[in-house]
């Protein structure tokens, strides 16, 4: 018995903990996020959240943004929708931020009939889900990058402009998910208006191993071109192996999620000549001054971290853009409030981002533009094969 | 003390609610449960929400694990059937939810019906591979199905309306869980009593004992597949119109075992400890998060560090839980109860 009441004793403490903290004060825009610490997205919500969070001490540090600070709060919501969603509402009532971060596109769509009707703050996530780029039905929300669509638009141009004498022939390999499938439409009209050919679509579970049966059917159609979309790592390296053994010449792309160093550490030397598209430049890149900050902020806030993953810098320009939006509406003289940051996203043209990206203008609460970049195995990086490519 | 409960009318003796005090306390947590949503915040009812449409899916897995002595591992499948269901009929009919809802269970019930006939040749293990398969084809048909569907980009759902009047804020839809939630509650401890629930608890215990003394094998299995489906429809229907947009990414296999696992800590074949369970598996994963979230102040870096832990604390709470109560929550309820109703005098 004495169990029993110690039980409800620690239970009824652990509620008294969930009650709300006090609001903040004015000088203090607070941002929160549910972020994907644990869970299968664990990979990118880790560094996403610490890229964001580093920006945003950045921010803090230098004085962006004039007479504010910001205050970041997070919670691991474990990439599953309904807690993710119970996240977003209890961040909501504990701390009222302005601006919120969310895990997936799931958490997108679920939340978005409260956040247009009741929370009206500004909203990014870790999807570049198209579906999420609608400013009719997501008003309050962007992309902080290029959707997918966008992506297989910026490979597709890349292709068109370094075609021979003959029409290029393309093959979209995808997984079997809202992630996979998201561009593969609207991907289709554009090649038909590049001129490009595309020759096969082949569908497959994330993470098979056994890719026998595709790479045949990738020797029938001998493609020039095989783009990716919806897979992180499996079965990229599977297929590039096989497809090699078999003697084929066709070349490989990626998108966002396939283009982390990590790819090239896993397929060592086959990796040479593997392609993709980035949004966002390299941690390594010298040329880019923005990069440049964010190592010398990283030398600073964390002395032995030698190099940060793309979803790091994914998370940093999400607080780039977070930040700018707030100097805007405090330069306008305007409260800041997720209404008016949400209207000052299309005031944003021609921003220099310093080279994290190239010139990010917002149209339908997006920013299409990314680089081709192909991989060294030599040297085991990713080099620009391309300059930033600018789809609408 | 109450040393017995002494009955004088059959009326007396067919009443679910026995004693004063359980009435008095049933009227109680009414007026709490319909007081609830205007005192607690955002989180707390959407957590509330949460809870009561799993309850009566868990409800329903019950019926059929704690009652029949059947298992399945495609529940959140059929949850998916009623949803879908209700949400077609609900966005393309425009009918409205006192239809889509029941229609909803009528077809999960109906799937259930087909996915229950080979539990009268295989059990145990055998059943669950068998409903695994289930679980598997449906996933696939949810996601596959575009025409019906909307395939993996799913379907958003108007919220529910009664003459006019949208139930589209957590306070308003509280309202129709809670009373679907205790309508499907109140229907299975009826069904207990009566001679199907007497059938199932005979299937249970000793199946050819069972078919020994008249028990039709065959129909009670997969009538309380049936059920069991029927309220996992429901808990799906109720789910369109709680979240509103339904994708085949709602009903993945970890909700199947999800609620296999509110049903074990909660007490198999208790109906109570459904709710029990419930409470368990959705509370205590946010009250360690908020635990972690209390350090915040002390070590900043501690939540990147005590994230991953919780899942593993939670995994620990559970197998204790069953090693030292392996009837679950409801038999400690009902320890703490008779310690108060035989107070001076237990210990």
């Amino acid at each position: 018995m004495k169990h029993t009441i110690r039980f409800s004793v620690l239970l009824l403490a652990a509620l008294v903990g969930l009650a709300p903290a006090a609001r903040a004060a004015d000088d203090v825009v607070t941002v929160g996020a549910c972020q994907p610490i644990t869970g299968r997205f664990a990979f990118a919500g880790v560094a996403i959240n610490a890229g964001l969070q580093d920006y945003l001490n950045l921010a803090n540090d230098k004085k962006l943004v004039p007479g504010k600070r910001f205050n970041y709060v997070y919670e691991d919501s474990g990439y599953d929708t309904d807690r993710a969603v119970a996240c977003f509402k209890k961040m909501m009532a504990q701390h009222s931020p302005v601006i919120m971060y969310g895990e997936s596109t799931g958490l997108g769509k679920a939340i978005a009939p409260e956040l247009n009707a009741r929370y009206k703050v500004l909203y990014a996530s870790a999807s570049f889900s198209s579906e999420l780029a609608d400013p009719k039905t997501h008003p309050y929300s962007f992309i902080s990058g290029p959707t997918y669509s966008d992506m297989f638009g910026i490979l597709l141009e890349y292709i068109a402009r370094n075609k021979g004498a003959a029409r290029p022939k393309v093959t979209f390999f995808y997984s079997d998910t809202e992630f996979g499938k998201d561009p593969i439409a609207s991907a289709k009209k554009r090649a038909a208006d590049l001129g490009i050919d595309v020759v096969g679509e082949i569908v497959t579970k994330a993470g098979a191993v056994d890719v026998t049966s595709e790479v045949l059917q990738l020797k029938k159609t001998n493609p020039d071109y095989v783009i990716f979309q919806g897979f992180v790592l499996a079965p990229i390296p599977e297929v590039i192996r096989a497809t090699k053994d078999f003697g084929l010449k066709t070349k490989f792309m990626g998108t966002f999620w396939s283009m982390d160093k990590t790819i090239i550490d896993k397929l060592g030397q086959d990796a040479e000549g593997y392609m993709g598209v980035n949004p966002f430049a390299y941690y390594y890149e010298d040329t880019a001054p923005g990069i440049a900050a964010m190592r010398a902020w990283n030398q600073k806030a964390h002395p032995d971290v030698k190099y940060q993953p793309n979803s790091y810098i994914q998370g940093w320009f999400t607080g780039m853009v977070y930040v700018e939006a707030v100097r805007r509406v405090v330069a306008s003289g305007k409260p800041v409030t997720g209404e008016n940051l949400a209207k000052v996203l299309d005031t944003i043209k021609d921003w220099d981002t310093g080279g994290v990206t190239g010139k990010v203008t917002f149209t339908e609460h997006k920013a299409g533009v990314g680089r081709v970049y192909r991989a060294n195995a030599q040297k085991g990086i990713f080099e620009p094969a391309s300059d930033w490519i600018y789809v609408k | 003390m109450l040393i017995g409960n002494y009955k004088e009318t059959y009326a007396a003796d067919e009443a679910i609610l026995r004693t004063p005090a359980t009435r008095v306390w049933t009227v109680v947590a009414l007026g709490a449960a319909l007081a609830f949503p205007f005192l607690a915040g955002d989180y707390l009812l959407y957590l509330v929400n949460l809870m009561g449409v799993l309850a009566i899916g868990a409800l329903g897995l019950n019926i059929l694990i704690g009652f029949t002595g059947q298992i399945s591992l495609g529940h959140a499948a059929f949850m998916g059937i009623g949803a879908y269901g209700t949400a077609i009929l609900a966005s393309r009919f425009g009918l409205p939810f006192w239809i889509t809802i029941p229609a909803g269970g009528a077809l999960a019930c109906a799937g259930g019906m087909v996915v229950g006939v080979p539990s009268l040749r295989v059990k145990g293990l055998y059943l669950a591979i068998a409903t695994l398969a289930a679980q598997v084809i449906l996933e696939w048909v949810f996601t596959n199905w575009t025409s019906v569907t909307g395939g993996i980009r799913g379907i958003n759902v108007a919220p529910a309306s009664i003459l006019g009047f949208p139930l589209d804020t957590d306070t308003r839809i509280y309202f129709l869980i809670l009373g679907v939630a205790v309508l499907h509650f109140v229907l299975a401890t009826n069904l207990r009593r009566s001679r199907w629930g007497r059938a199932f608890v005979a299937v249970r215990d000793r199946d050819v004992a069972a078919e020994i003394v008249g028990v039709n094998l065959f129909r009670t299995k997969i009538l309380s597949f049936m059920v069991s489906s029927y309220y996992a429809g429901i808990a799906g229907g109720l789910w369109v119109y709680f979240t509103k947009v339904l994708t085949p990414e709602n009903f993945p296999l970890s909700l199947s075992i999800q609620f296999l696992a509110i049903v074990i800590v909660g007490g198999l074949g208790s109906i109570p400890g459904t709710v029990y369970g419930t409470v368990f598996m959705t509370l205590v994963p946010e009250m360690l998060k908020a635990g972690t979230g209390l350090v915040r102040g002390v070590w900043p870096d501690a939540q990147s560090y005590l994230f991953p832990l919780r899942d593993v604390v939670f995994g620990l709470l559970i197998v204790v839980f069953l090693i030292f109560e392996p009837h679950g929550l409801a038999e400690v309820w009902n320890r703490v109860k008779r310690f108060f109703s035989l107070w001076p005098f237990a210990k």
